[in-house]
């Protein structure tokens, strides 16, 4: 084994440069120039979604919106349908099970592949040349909505429950991959390094020396996975599989506003439940937070206290879990390879190259290019003003405060927290639809709907930020003589507007990425582009829409990196 | 058994080890001497197989690592044992595991998977702690141990794989005296091996357990003497600042 030990340090360069001071009239600047691009995002989205002439609030729908108003306080609790409720719960938790199961195995075998550490030399050229390939393909799985997936596959698969799997399975295990990878390769390399100059294999030394120290980190992340998972599979109903998400889009296209609320108390329930199971195992396993995961880092990884007696039912359970939702949904993997789908499976593929322009050629596509991005900085605005609004409230209270102003905390905690459960577990396609009936379609309603949701996730991501945050320096600036007030807004505003701005960018990214649902259902933008060519089965388009759709993630995720640099400057 | 012939390594721009000439039969006991970057570790790593030289040849048990195919590379340093100076310890299993470990070069993938949900042998991995007098951490996390109980299950873990080389890199630095004579007295008197390599920071330990002292000095080797011929003026040299 040629490993290189660690590189002995360099001998020290002949006169080390000076650092150069930092000026402050460049950060002021750098700074400067980054309010004054948001703002004219924001100034150019709200320009953009502002019908030129005609009406904003349609009023024909208002009634509709009364009728599900009133029907609040009576859903049906009809037995029948009680019991169809049941059952579509039950399916809703075994798919995002399943779906999470199958994102843990892809992710699992790309991030061995992807990590360094798992080869212990520098690879020959060809397994590089396959990893840097394997990354790209990675990369376009993942930036293909989940939704998406799920279309494309039932035209192949039918209404199969594997169709709701594979659909969550894809670009959550890409997602993964590069997690693991990342993961993998921040455990120290030395006991591996060890046990492979004693001469064991590359499996069991791998096993014995990398997953002790990885699989709290892997943990984690693989039941926060399941919390999107969740969220992701009601979002599915919009193709027609996954349980809840199907009786819901039933429902709504029936205005049967009754059979909605009682769905929705169903989702809330279980979304709830879920959460808080998925809340303490993570606490459990290693103190990695939300924010830490959707912003893509494990930061904080403190070595865990042992897992408590829930932890580990839970996780004992998990194996039985995954083969009883298995049977539970019954899917059926014969039809992968069935003659109907390798011939669907081929036409498709043949209809989708080449790309095709939609109708009204370029300007079309590049007006609804444009519709998407005006929707997600929409959407954004929506999102941070309810995190500014209820976030605060939402993190637990510290628990050494006393007297009535930590009571006054403590009433409201619940409901700020609950009020976010609400806005993310209930899906954008409903905020959608109720959108749609207050709004006509265009960029407004989908933003509001995007909007809702995605403050609902990052409210809860900033208020989980706040529970972990060093209260330190606000202590020595107390005792130091500085007045609380003082010493709480100088001490906790920097980092708090440092986390808000960098998840905000991060929920940015990946609201772009999500207006594809809103759009499915009618909104505006790049989703309703592709939902109507999809029901066309006008596939060659779709392929241009999905090469539209990739560039703006690029693009956005460029501009999502310039902007946190000149805004933290 | 170990030949190096004008080995030399390079991390770069830097030198680590020149043009090194050295025999070291079966059953000797050599200490390595030397200041802090002198090439001790670098040297260690090259008769372990963990580091191919950049000049010249290295041949362990006749064989050149460099050379071989990797299953039969993986046998050759099956029979080599290293304790390095970081221990390489795994921090969050049960030092079970980690001893346990010393053993992963003879099991195949499905013992050696099995075995950290169900530990295989028992008695080997006890009677390995007990002889490095840690049989009471068998069961604990390998994170809550000090400095000194860590380096003494490097040594067990060395133990229970029973190489015939063993290749330690300062094995006894976190030990008190006491302590440290008898770790050195255990991998002299350990069955399976027949000869130890061991870099040392005290020139005494080396001097009372070792039968032949090697001093490098900014990556040459300068000393090559019985224990009992090197005097105090050569380890002066050794150690003297340049």
């Amino acid at each position: 084994m040629t490993v290189r030990l660690d590189a002995p340090p360099s001998p020290p360069a002949a006169a080390p440069a000076r650092r150069r001071a930092v000026s402050g009239r460049r950060v002021v600047l750098r700074r400067l120039s980054g309010l004054l691009a948001v703002a004219g995002l924001l100034a150019w989205a709200v320009d953009r979604a502002l019908p030129a002439e005609g009406e904003l609030v349609n009023r024909g729908g208002l009634a509709l919106l009364d009728d599900l108003a009133a029907t609040a306080l009576h859903p049906s609790l009809d037995a029948a349908f009680c019991g169809v409720v049941l059952e579509a719960t039950v399916t809703t938790l075994a798919l995002a099970l399943l779906g999470t199961a199958g994102a843990l195995v892809v992710g699992l075998a790309g991030g061995l592949i992807l990590s360094d550490v798992a080869w212990d030399r520098s690879p020959p050229w060809p397994v590089r040349a396959g990893r840097l390939l394997l990354r790209g393909v990675l990369v376009a799985v993942r930036s293909v909505h989940e939704l998406v997936w799920a279309l494309f596959l039932v035209s192949v698969l039918g209404l199969d429950p594997l169709v709701a799997v594979l659909a969550l399975a894809l670009p959550f295990g890409a997602q993964s991959a590069q997690v693991f990878g990342e993961t993998l390769d921040g455990v120290p390399g030395a006991p591996l390094r060890a046990l492979r100059a004693a001469g064991a294999r590359r499996f069991p030394a791998l096993a014995y020396a990398l997953l002790p120290g990885a699989a709290p980190l892997l943990l984690s992340y693989s039941f926060y996975r399941f919390e999107c998972a969740l969220r992701s599979t009601v979002v599915l109903g919009v193709a027609g599989v996954g349980g809840l998400g199907v009786e819901l889009t039933l429902s709504l296209q029936s205005r049967n506003w009754g059979e909605v609320w009682t769905l929705v108390a169903a989702l809330l329930a279980l979304a709830a439940v879920v959460e808080l199971w998925s809340n303490r195992v993570r606490s459990d396993v290693a103190v990695v937070t939300c924010a830490d995961w959707s912003a893509g880092q494990a930061r904080a990884a403190r070595s865990p206290r042992g897992l408590s007696r829930s932890t580990r039912w839970s996780l004992a359970l998990v194996v039985p879990a995954i083969a009883g939702a298995w049977w539970w949904v019954g899917p059926s993997p014969a039809g992968l390879v069935s003659t109907r789908t390798q011939d669907l499976g081929g036409r498709l593929l043949l209809d989708l190259w080449p790309p095709a322009l939609p109708e009204g050629g370029m300007p079309a596509l590049a007006g609804a290019s444009l519709d998407t991005v005006a929707m997600a900085v929409l959407a954004m605005v929506v999102a941070v003003v309810i995190t500014l609004v209820v976030g605060p409230w939402a993190g637990r209270p510290r628990a050494d405060r006393r007297g009535p102003a930590a009571w006054g905390r403590r009433a409201l905690w619940w409901p700020a927290r609950l009020l976010l459960l609400v806005l993310r577990s209930i899906p954008p396609t409903v905020w959608a639809v109720v959108a749609l009936l207050s709004l006509f379609p265009g960029v407004l309603p989908g933003a509001s709907a995007l909007g809702l949701y995605t403050g609902g996730i990052l409210g809860r991501l900033v208020a989980e930020a706040w529970e972990t945050m060093d209260l330190r320096p606000r202590d020595a600036l107390r005792g130091a003589g500085v007045p609380r007030v003082v010493s709480a807004v100088l001490s906790i505003g920097p980092p708090s507007a440092n986390h808000l701005v960098t998840y905000t960018l991060y929920r940015f990214e990946i609201c772009v990425r999500d207006t594809v649902i809103v759009g499915a259902v009618g909104a505006a933008g790049l989703g309703r582009l592709l939902g109507e060519r999809l029901a066309a089965f006008d596939f060659s388009v779709v392929t241009s829409i999905l090469l539209a759709s990739l560039l703006i993630s690029f693009a956005v995720e460029l501009l999502g990196r310039r902007l946190r640099r000149a805004l933290r400057g | 058994m170990v030949r190096l012939r004008g080995a030399g390594c390079r991390f770069g721009p830097r030198e680590a080890l020149r043009d090194v000439d050295l025999t070291i039969h079966a059953g000797e006991r050599v200490a390595v001497l030397g200041a802090s970057g002198a090439g001790k570790s670098t040297l260690l790593a090259l008769l372990n197989g963990s580091l191919e030289p950049t000049t010249g040849s290295v041949e362990v048990f006749g064989e050149d690592p460099a050379l071989l195919s990797v299953p039969r590379r993986r046998r050759l340093q099956r029979r080599i044992g290293s304790v390095s100076q970081d221990l390489a310890l795994i921090e969050q299993v049960r030092v079970l595991h980690n001893v346990n470990a010393g053993r992963l070069g003879r099991w195949s993938t499905t013992r050696a998977l099995a075995s950290l949900v169900w530990p295989h042998s028992l008695d080997v991995v006890v009677d390995a702690l007990d002889r490095v007098d840690l049989g009471w951490a068998l069961h604990e996390r390998t994170e809550r141990l000090s400095g000194g109980e860590r380096q003494r299950v490097a040594i067990a873990r060395l133990l229970v794989q029973a190489p015939e080389l063993v290749v330690a890199d300062e094995p006894v630095s976190s030990l008190d005296p006491v302590r440290a004579a008898e770790i050195l007295g255990l991998l002299r008197t350990s069955p399976a091996v027949r000869t130890v390599v061991v870099a040392l920071h005290q020139p005494a330990l080396a001097q009372k357990h070792c039968a032949r002292v090697l001093g490098l000095r900014e990556g040459r080797l300068v000393l090559d003497l019985p224990a009992a011929e090197v005097s105090d003026a050569a380890l002066n040299d050794l150690y003297a600042l340049v």
